[in-house]
């Protein structure tokens, strides 16, 4: 993670607005972070940080209205058309609802192959063979099971045809967005060691947005936590989740219950709900929550600072900079 | 422990389905009981039947095409096999229950202030004033920002949280002895569960209730209850005060379910123990243990014989397995 390797995906001052001119709403406003090759970044925020959307604007399932994306460094924003088809076999996305995601007509073999059929990669018999190595991998019998619809397999089984699917085309970059959330603990925890496994065979790089604090620790090297629409604090994953320097990040993880008895119920909960982004705050979009805000807070918005090897915070006050006074 | 008086004794209770393809057994003989003041949270994955007891001991199943076995005695009311009418008597005053969608357990064209007077007026014969009087006070209990306002508003126009926060408060308007809480927080966000949790429990002890906490997250019950009670395909496979459980469980789907879900306090890439399978089909239950086929300890007697609940070492604390892991087990932290 040294300057000098180019990072496999580089996003900078992504925003995304929906509605019209005169209801405007920024659902990503001003993005910025770097992937590096061969690590997961994890993406965590409350519903409607506007998570999600950073996830499918770098797919460009929904527009981006400013900023710029780069894998592999090519510009991704720029291209239509063929080009941006091309561009986006490097790039796969696995979806929430695993069932929903599939088509409920096909058969599985069929729904594994869609990528390959569209690309004309490989036919007849070595299709075939690439298809039952995928569902194999995932752990699916290709020869039992491979002729099913997906309605009738649980949601655990769809989930891992999803990951078989977007690995047909050796993805660089695999975008999970709340791939475990619907799924019960005995069967997330198959699907994330299947993750890390596949991850290690195919040279993944991961982008994986959820909700789970515990969840998303558990997978990534780095974590960016957003509110808002915006980054508020990134870093090394294990220095992030014990050395909060952003108070936000400080609340998520006071929340966020461990299955421990002994463990300590913090006494510090977050009042409020986030503000409508139709209307965010002026400066910091937190310091209506915030204890530590103040007039700067209100008046200047907080840019995202390096206050350690890879740990970039947004805030005017970070954590360790008020103890230390 | 004897000394306190049992608010909820549950006892044998099973609730059967007669679907189309053949009878389902969502909850198969379960027996706990509940002591006054004290929390219990019911964990299991989905399709355990937590839900489904959770509904037979508040009396609401289906009317058709269910079969009830076993007692609940509520306070002394016997709820297995009692009228509709009777079971109206204790619906609010006795237990309420929290439902898992605040926005599907809300009427959305009635204002939120009507659907709390209801209760009061309906329930405790109040008149619309003292009703209305009630329901602001219900509304600030329960952390609703300018509840004179809030009382006007349709539940379309509040968050999630917020919505919870009233599906609360209507449960509390009769003064229950007992509340039933069907995963309060699952589609919340953490601050805002955290708020739903903190607001739960001191409600609990303002008003001297019991709470049934059913979730399917541990990481809620853990902080949050003083006994716990496992499920799985319809039985409990272990029960017991919840630090007991946590730290000496024996059942190696209870260890399953706590060590296969992901924790803050675990460094990056922690393997994760995950057990192969799923839950069975209910329908088509194992005969022996219903968690053999998934569990790397099942013998031939697992599949043969079923287990029941026995005592381990520490006293409330029960589990039914014939191949239990060893004492000293302990969580790995």
């Amino acid at each position: 993670m040294s300057d000098t390797t180019q990072p496999l995906l580089k996003v900078r001052d992504l925003t995304v607005t929906f509605g019209s001119h005169r209801r405007k709403l920024s659902a990503v406003a001003g993005v910025s972070f770097d992937i590096f090759e061969g690590e997961t970044l994890g993406l965590v925020g409350e519903s409607g940080c506007g998570k999600s959307t950073t996830g499918k604007a770098l797919m460009r399932i929904v527009e981006p209205s400013g900023g710029t994306i780069e894998i592999e460094g090519i510009e991704l924003t720029t291209k239509n058309g063929k080009d941006l088809r091309n561009l986006r076999t490097r790039m796969q996305m696995i979806f929430q609802d695993p069932i929903s995601s599939l088509n409920p007509r096909r058969r599985v073999k069929d729904i594994v192959a869609e990528p390959l059929d569209c690309w004309k990669t490989v036919e007849g018999a070595e299709r075939e063979a690439l298809v039952n190595d995928l569902l194999s991998k995932v752990g699916i019998d290709p020869v039992a099971h491979g002729n099913r619809y997906a309605r009738q397999f649980s949601g655990g089984q769809c989930q891992r045809i999803s990951i078989a699917r977007s690995l047909a085309m050796r993805p660089k970059l695999l975008i999970c967005d709340e791939m475990v959330s619907a799924l019960d603990v005995s069967v997330q925890a198959q699907i994330l060691n299947l993750l890390e496994d596949l991850k290690a065979e195919y040279g993944l790089t991961l982008l994986f947005i959820a909700h789970d604090l515990a969840v998303v620790k558990n997978v990534s090297d780095r974590v960016a936590v957003m509110y808002l629409g915006k980054i508020c604090e990134i870093g090394p994953s294990d220095t992030l989740y014990e050395s909060p320097e952003h108070p936000y990040t400080k609340f998520l993880l006071g929340a966020a219950l461990e299955a421990d008895p002994d463990s300590p119920i913090h006494g510090d909960v977050l009042s409020g709900e986030p503000p409508s982004p139709l209307n965010p705050p002026s400066g910091c979009r937190f310091r209506t929550r915030c204890p530590n805000a103040t007039e700067k807070c209100a008046l200047e918005e907080p840019q995202l600072v390096e206050i350690a090897t890879g740990h970039q915070v947004a805030c005017h006050y970070p954590l360790s900079t008020l103890a230390r006074k | 422990m004897s000394q306190e008086q049992k608010l909820l004794v549950v006892k044998d209770l099973a609730t059967t389905f007669h679907t189309p393809s053949g009878p389902l057994a969502a909850v198969g003989g379960v027996s706990f009981d509940l002591n006054q003041n004290e929390t219990l949270g019911i964990v299991g994955e989905s399709g355990a039947g937590k839900t489904v007891l959770l509904r037979t001991i508040m009396g609401l199943q289906p009317r058709t095409n269910v079969d009830v076995s076993g007692s609940v005695l509520l306070d002394g009311f016997e709820v297995v096999g009692a009228s509709e009418k009777a079971k109206r008597s204790i619906w609010g005053l006795e237990v309420a229950m929290v439902f898992q969608d605040p926005m599907t357990s809300l009427n959305p064209v009635m204002r939120i202030g009507k659907q709390i007077d209801e209760i009061l007026r309906v329930r405790l014969g109040m008149d619309r004033r003292a009703a209305k009087a009630r329901a602001l006070e219900l509304l600030e209990l329960v952390g609703i920002p300018s509840p004179a306002v809030r009382y006007n508003v349709f539940p379309g126009e509040l968050s999630g949280g917020m919505r919870q926060r009233v599906v609360i408060a209507t449960a509390l308007a009769g003064s229950p002895k007992l509340l039933m809480a069907d995963e309060p927080t699952t589609g919340l966000d953490v601050t805002i569960q955290a708020q739903i949790l903190n607001l739960l429990e001191e409600l609990k002890e303002q008003m001297k209730m019991s709470v049934v906490l059913v979730t399917h997250d541990l990481g809620v019950v853990a902080t949050r209850t003083s006994q716990i009670i496992v499920m799985y395909a319809g039985r409990i496979v272990e029960m017991g005060s919840t630090r007991e459980v946590f730290a000496h469980h024996r059942m190696p789907y209870t260890r399953a379910l706590l060590e296969g879900s992901p924790k803050v306090s675990n460094p990056s890439h922690t393997r994760l123990l995950a057990i192969p399978g799923r839950p069975p089909n209910l329908l088509n239950l194992p005969k022996g243990c219903s968690f053999a086929p998934r569990c790397s300890f099942a013998t031939d007697r697992c599949r043969q014989e079923r287990p029941e609940l026995e005592n381990a070492n520490a006293p409330g604390h029960t589990f039914a397995c014939w191949n239990p892991l060893p004492v000293t087990q302990s969580v790995s932290a």
